[in-house]
């Protein structure tokens, strides 16, 4: 256990390492998707003469899209390529080589960068209310935000499971990148990044369903802005579980396999 | 103890034709070739030895090494490490082993080497004391304390290597794989990585397998080579002897008013192929001396055990 708090540890100070990397990501990024989506919705609702859509306002409409900014970083945990990229250039070897399992140490990198883009999130909040609307700071509430946060972080466990079966093909495949840009569009797309799950016909969603997507980012995000309710949040982590349970057997029965084939190439 | 029995390893790549036509055809299909990176080999190494691993690129000692270390697993035959199955990858044998790449950094690039081997202590669960008495002495012999501190990225490469050779040894193995630990050193870094080496070899007595190109890292380091070409083991016995061996010869270089050139004669005409030169040239200047072990190793890399 201590091993694995060390592991987190040294994570952030990876993290912390790069300033200006740090601020980028957080400032700049996130504002400038911000700002992008809150203009396009500002003409959505003026040329529809509306001041609600699909039961959204601009202003809620604005904090759906800030979230989602954090919460797709939150979910894409240390990015495309995390484990694919060290198999194509070797320095895979290393958690061959240490007394520790490779897929353990992974998982928790991965979630390190989860757990460190969920903390944008109150911070994000601060500039929600100081940019936009002052005078709403009771919109969102410290329980939603903290239960939002924790099915954010199991969405975000979920998704590195999808995310590492694919990039273990790396075992056999010379190249996996457009494989994982597919699966990257797919969580965000049907999660709900692009457009709120809310505009999508009762069919898709009634599909969407039987899928994990609509469970990466719309239920956490609609859990921090308070519109799920508790069953229904409960019933959102134990489909996400599941869903753990599916992708972790997956992954190991082709990490099984796909061991006998790494060949160490690149050293 | 290391044992290893008829050792193969084939590996499966596929290719595609070159040009435009063969990259569309390679869509749809491509050839499977199979290459044969060790053909049945067999090696013994005792605790304590250290044997040196020489072979032209593509010969197969790092597929060997690979192996050994439990990267890749073989295609067929059989080989432990201290009772170890390397490929299964136990935690008992992973703490008991070290694989040191010359080309491929294993501590954490953006961080100070301290902070890696903090994590290293905690992966390998070395008890402080150890932690800290290894730490002074692998800092002091490397003479690398200063730069401890110093994001690795930012060292040089021979102080990235000290720093890679530090992290390997935190937990005091008694297996070290050696994979071309000097390349790309300056002179005084190659040295002072062999020097350390060999002393560490003295005091602390691991199985060692040092891969090479530098001659001069093998001279220095492994009484015992093993020489492999295309897969399989040409030679396996002392540094000393494949001269011995094949090199009952002696080298004449000869400056004449003409030419400079070498050649290679049995020792038993030595004095006639003397007299002769000296009879056919105007010698103005004559060395005599035994084949330089890097041209012998040369020799049979290209020719196997023919004679230099």
């Amino acid at each position: 256990m201590k091993k694995w708090r060390f592991i987190v540890a040294m994570e952030f100070r990876k993290i912390f390492a790069y300033r200006s990397d740090f601020w980028v990501t957080f400032l700049g990024q996130t504002l400038l998707q911000l700002l992008v989506a809150r203009a396009l919705w500002q003409n959505i609702f003026e040329s529809q003469g509306q001041t609600e859509l699909n039961g959204f306002t601009l202003s809620t409409m604005t904090l759906y899209y800030l979230i989602t900014s954090v919460g797709t970083k939150i979910l894409a945990g240390e990015n495309v390529g995390f484990i694919s990229r060290e198999i194509y250039d070797g320095t895979f070897t290393r958690y061959l080589i240490y007394p520790l399992s490779f897929l353990e140490y992974k998982t928790i990198t991965y979630l390190t960068y989860s757990l460190f883009y969920s903390m944008h999130l109150s911070l994000i909040f601060l500039l929600y209310h100081l940019l936009f609307y002052p005078d709403q700071l009771t919109l969102i509430t410290l329980a939603n935000l903290t239960l939002g946060t924790g099915v954010f972080l199991l969405a975000a466990f979920a998704y590195a499971m999808m995310a590492t079966l694919v990039e273990l093909m790396a075992l056999w495949a010379e190249n996996i990148w457009s494989l994982m840009v597919m699966l990257r569009f797919l969580a965000f797309f049907f999660g709900g990044s692009f457009i709120p799950l809310d505009f999508f016909p009762a069919w898709a969603l009634e599909i969407l369903k039987y899928t994990p997507f609509p469970y990466l980012i719309n239920l956490p995000v609609k859990t921090i802005m308070g519109q799920m309710d508790p069953i229904q949040v409960l019933q959102g982590a134990g489909i996400l579980l599941f869903w753990i349970g599916f992708f972790r057997a997956a992954v190991l029965l082709l990490w099984k396999k796909g061991q006998l084939n790494y060949s160490g190439a690149g050293i | 103890m290391i044992q290893v029995r008829a050792l193969k390893k084939t590996f499966t790549s596929t290719v595609k034709e070159p040009g435009l036509k063969g990259s569309l055809h390679g869509l749809f299909r491509r050839k499977t070739i199979f290459k044969d990176a060790l053909k049945s080999i067999d090696l013994e190494i005792k605790q304590g030895e250290i044997v040196g691993l020489i072979g032209a690129n593509g010969a197969g000692k790092t597929t060997l090494v690979k192996i050994l270390a439990g990267i890749v697993h073989p295609t067929s035959g059989t080989a432990t490490v201290m009772g170890f199955k390397p490929w299964e990858r136990s935690n008992d044998y992973r703490r008991q082993m070290a694989l040191i790449m010359g080309q491929k950094a294993q501590v954490w690039w953006d961080l100070p080497a301290l902070d890696s081997f903090l994590l290293l202590k905690e992966i390998y669960q070395i008890d402080d004391r150890l932690y800290q008495d290894n730490i002074a002495f692998l800092a002091e012999t490397l003479m690398i304390k200063d730069q401890l501190k110093t994001p690795v990225r930012k060292l040089s490469l021979g102080e990235r290597m000290k720093v890679e050779l530090m992290a390997a040894l935190l937990h005091r193995p008694r297996v070290i794989f050696l994979d071309e630990p000097t390349i790309g050193l300056d002179i005084s870094a190659q040295r002072a990585v062999r020097e350390f080496m060999k002393n560490y070899q003295r005091e602390f007595k691991p199985i060692t397998i040092l891969t090479s190109h530098y001659m001069e890292d093998i001279k220095e380091l492994c009484p015992r080579i093993v020489i492999i070409k295309e897969g399989a083991f040409v030679y396996d016995g002392s540094l000393s002897n494949v001269q011995r061996m094949l090199g009952d010869n002696k080298v004449l270089s000869v400056t004449t008013d003409e030419k400079t050139f070498k050649v290679t004669v049995p020792r038993s005409e030595l004095s006639q192929q003397t007299h002769d030169l000296f009879t056919k040239n105007n010698v103005l200047d004559l060395n005599i001396h035994d084949p330089a072990i890097e041209d012998i190793i040369e020799s049979i890399m290209r020719n196997g055990l023919a004679p230099v």
